[in-house]
């Protein structure tokens, strides 16, 4: 140990034979102490696993940080998604640039088609890949240097949309000319923090109300010095926000309301309640862009349902208001004994059945029918009876 | 633009990979010394004999999946990610990386010999990764192969290690010709010459020191050199015991003038490459 010392000593003796006009000024391109821009290597940049605005559908967002899948490999899936919606919907495509709206094709007089989200996100996605690909570049993205020994790493804090163009770009679209580098702001790791991203997040418009769910329990996990993890997290990491709110936080209070845009306290806990929500609601809630306001009526209700009525949100468009008698009936159903008595079970199975129309299928029905029926003629009788029961009890709807 | 300096010299046991390594150890702790933001220095080892990536690491016994050969095997899209994937850390400093030889480099270039674009199978993944380093430095093997070709063209400076005895048998003449060769003969016409580095140095002998105060003296190559290395020991006690110079004996005087240049190289770098 004694000779090691020695020999550090002697080392730094050496050392310091050669520094003194090194010290005095050290030039500024070795001292990237300094926010500066660099191109890197694709590679070398990584998405931000919690970042509460999700770009990638949830299933290719988890498997994508958990390593399964590289950047390629996600790109392809989101394709296959969009590829396999958008025949459901008779309007397929083989190649990406179908997907750009062809200005000849456009009519005022059809009617605008109803594109799925992920339809819209590759879309949009493929748009931006082509205008990369024609200007010859992309604006910066802002990434923080996370290396670590032999691990170049840079993890994207905004800018996470044009890293996936890129890789569409270099690997799905024809004629990219590129090196398969990406200029990035580089943030020193000392300087990144929840706060600073959040504050880049709401300076953008287009945050989902559930990506400020997340933003919010993100910033309310660190004043409450919660760990945020490096890697993809469940919704149940958010979730632990539920128990905590910013009392006894006063001195964060300001500097946490401030990242979520400037909100009052009172919005900030109504936006952070929306983690109630089931995982699929959370999912489509987020994908289909719906309103803090639209979601509030649906926590009051039992989260078993919450699909259910995100899928009638969504599909019927409805308002805050319908949203809020929906939930209510659903209560009063289940509260209102008197009412229930005279209802038969059958008649309650049944209407608790065509809750569930979205989750299966016509082929599927069939199937399950012949396989309690094994017979087909009995099978077309019994549903037979059922469309005319249903056709007689949708005139009573009226009536009531 | 970071440096890629590449020591090259046809001949063997002038002190390429001594040279090489200890430089690059030198600058990753000078440069952490004077507070760097990115003290880090990568050695590319191409030499399939692979005495830097020994040294450096404690092993050569590296092939197919972790190597430069997997680099020069990668399809174009991938290399520069298999070439992140195959640095290693050296045993020596956390910030001294290495992209280790493999024997398997023998048949590579059999392998590549007459393949397109072959020669630039390293430039090209290294130009891309070239920012995350201050540095990065590139052994060569004593001849001119493909392997070499590849190392000139990956790099922006070449070093010249010289021993006396070498310039007393060929001239100085065939150092610059050399020089030249590599610019012009290799299609790399912004490779420049930055350093003839005198090895093995021996002031006792006086052939060494009257051939040094001709290189000093040569309108051409007295500009260039970089400095001169005394014959020392210490240089090859080192070697054998896999441990920088630097470690070994800080106040041998191999040490100290190796430090010179270390130093003389970190000022080249922070102006820039000027
Ligand atoms: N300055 C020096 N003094 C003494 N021995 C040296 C010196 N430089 C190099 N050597 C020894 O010479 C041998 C060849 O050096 P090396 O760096 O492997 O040369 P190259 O890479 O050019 O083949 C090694 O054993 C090394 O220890
Ligand atoms: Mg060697």
């Amino acid at each position: 140990m004694a000779r090691l010392n020695h020999d550090t000593q002697r080392m730094d003796d050496l050392l310091a034979s050669v520094t003194s006009d090194l010290l005095n000024d050290l030039p500024q391109n070795l001292n990237g102490n300094a926010i500066h821009v660099e191109r890197i290597l694709l590679e070398m940049v990584r998405p931000d696993p919690v970042q509460p605005r999700r770009v990638l559908p949830e299933s290719i967002h988890l498997r994508f940080h958990q390593n399964q899948i590289t950047p390629t490999q996600a790109m392809r899936e989101l394709v296959q998604i969009v590829q396999i919606a958008a025949r459901h919907r008779g309007r397929p495509f083989n190649n990406l640039l179908e997907l750009l709206p062809n200005a000849d094709d456009e009519r005022d007089d059809e009617p605008a088609v109803n594109l799925t989200p992920e339809e819209v996100f590759l879309r949009d996605l493929v748009n931006l890949a082509i205008t990369i690909r024609d200007d010859g570049q992309v604006n910066p993205l802002t990434v923080v240097d996370v290396s670590q020994g032999v691990t170049r790493l840079f993890r994207i804090e905004t800018g996470e949309r044009r890293y996936w163009a890129t890789w569409l770009l270099r690997d799905f679209i024809p004629n990219y000319t590129g090196d398969g580098m990406i200029p990035c702001i580089i943030i020193p790791a000392n300087r990144s923090s929840v706060f600073r991203q959040a504050k880049e997040n709401t300076a953008r418009s287009g945050l989902t109300a559930v990506a400020l769910a997340r933003q919010a329990a993100l910033l309310l996990l660190t004043v409450h010095s919660y760990e945020i993890p490096a890697y993809a997290v469940e919704n149940d990491f958010y979730r632990q926000a539920l128990e905590l709110d910013l009392r006894g936080k006063r001195e964060y209070t300001d500097v946490v309301l401030s990242a979520m845009g400037g909100m009052g306290k009172m919005q900030f806990s109504q936006y952070k309640a929306l983690l109630k929500l089931s995982d699929e609601a959370l999912e489509l809630a987020d994908r289909y862009s719906i309103e803090e306001y639209r979601l509030r009526p649906v926590l009051a209700v039992p989260a078993e349902y919450h699909t259910e009525i995100m899928r009638q949100i969504i599909d019927f468009n409805l308002s805050a208001k319908q949203v809020k008698e929906l939930c209510d009936s659903g209560n009063a159903d289940q509260d209102d004994d008197d009412v229930r008595k005279d209802i038969s079970p059958s008649a309650m199975k049944i209407a608790k059945v065509a809750q569930s129309t979205q989750v299966t299928s016509a082929q599927e029905l069939a199937r399950a029918i012949m396989l309690q029926e094994g017979d087909s003629a009995v099978a077309k009788a019994r549903l037979q009876a059922l469309r005319k029961l249903i056709t007689e009890a949708e005139r009573y709807l009226g009536a009531e | 633009m970071t440096r890629v300096f590449v020591f090259t010299n046809h001949k063997g046991g002038v002190g390429k990979s001594t040279s090489a390594t200890n430089i690059a150890l030198g600058m990753v702790q000078l440069l952490r010394r004077a507070n760097a933001a990115n003290p880090r220095v990568l050695i590319i080892d191409t030499d399939s004999q692979g005495h830097a990536s020994l040294v450096t690491t404690g092993r050569k016994d590296y092939g197919a999946d972790d190597s430069l050969y997997t680099v020069l095997m990668a399809d174009r899209t991938n290399a520069p990610q298999t070439l992140l994937n195959c640095i290693i850390q050296s045993q020596w400093d956390t910030d001294l990386h290495i992209l280790p030889a493999s024997p398997m480099l023998e048949g590579a270039e059999r392998e590549l010999m007459g393949v397109a674009g072959a020669p630039y199978r390293l430039a090209d993944p290294v130009s891309k990764i070239a920012n995350q380093y201050a540095a990065i430095i590139i052994d060569t093997r004593p001849s001119f192969s493909l392997l070499t070709e590849m190392a000139l063209l990956a790099a922006t400076d070449a070093i010249v290690p010289v021993e006396p005895r070498y310039l007393e048998t060929v001239g100085l003449t065939s150092v610059i010709e050399k020089i030249n060769d590599i610019r012009e003969g290799w299609r790399h016409p912004t490779l420049r010459v930055s350093g003839l580095l005198v090895t093995k140095m021996d002031s006792r002998i006086r052939g060494h020191n009257h051939l040094l105060a001709e290189v000093k003296a040569h309108p051409v190559l007295g500009k260039l050199l970089l400095g001169v290395i005394p014959a020392n020991e210490a240089v090859s006690y080192a070697h054998s015991s896999h441990q920088s110079l630097f470690t070994y004996n800080p106040v041998a005087s191999a040490s100290k003038a190796y430090m010179q240049v270390v130093a003389s190289l970190v000022r080249y770098l922070a102006k820039g490459g000027d």
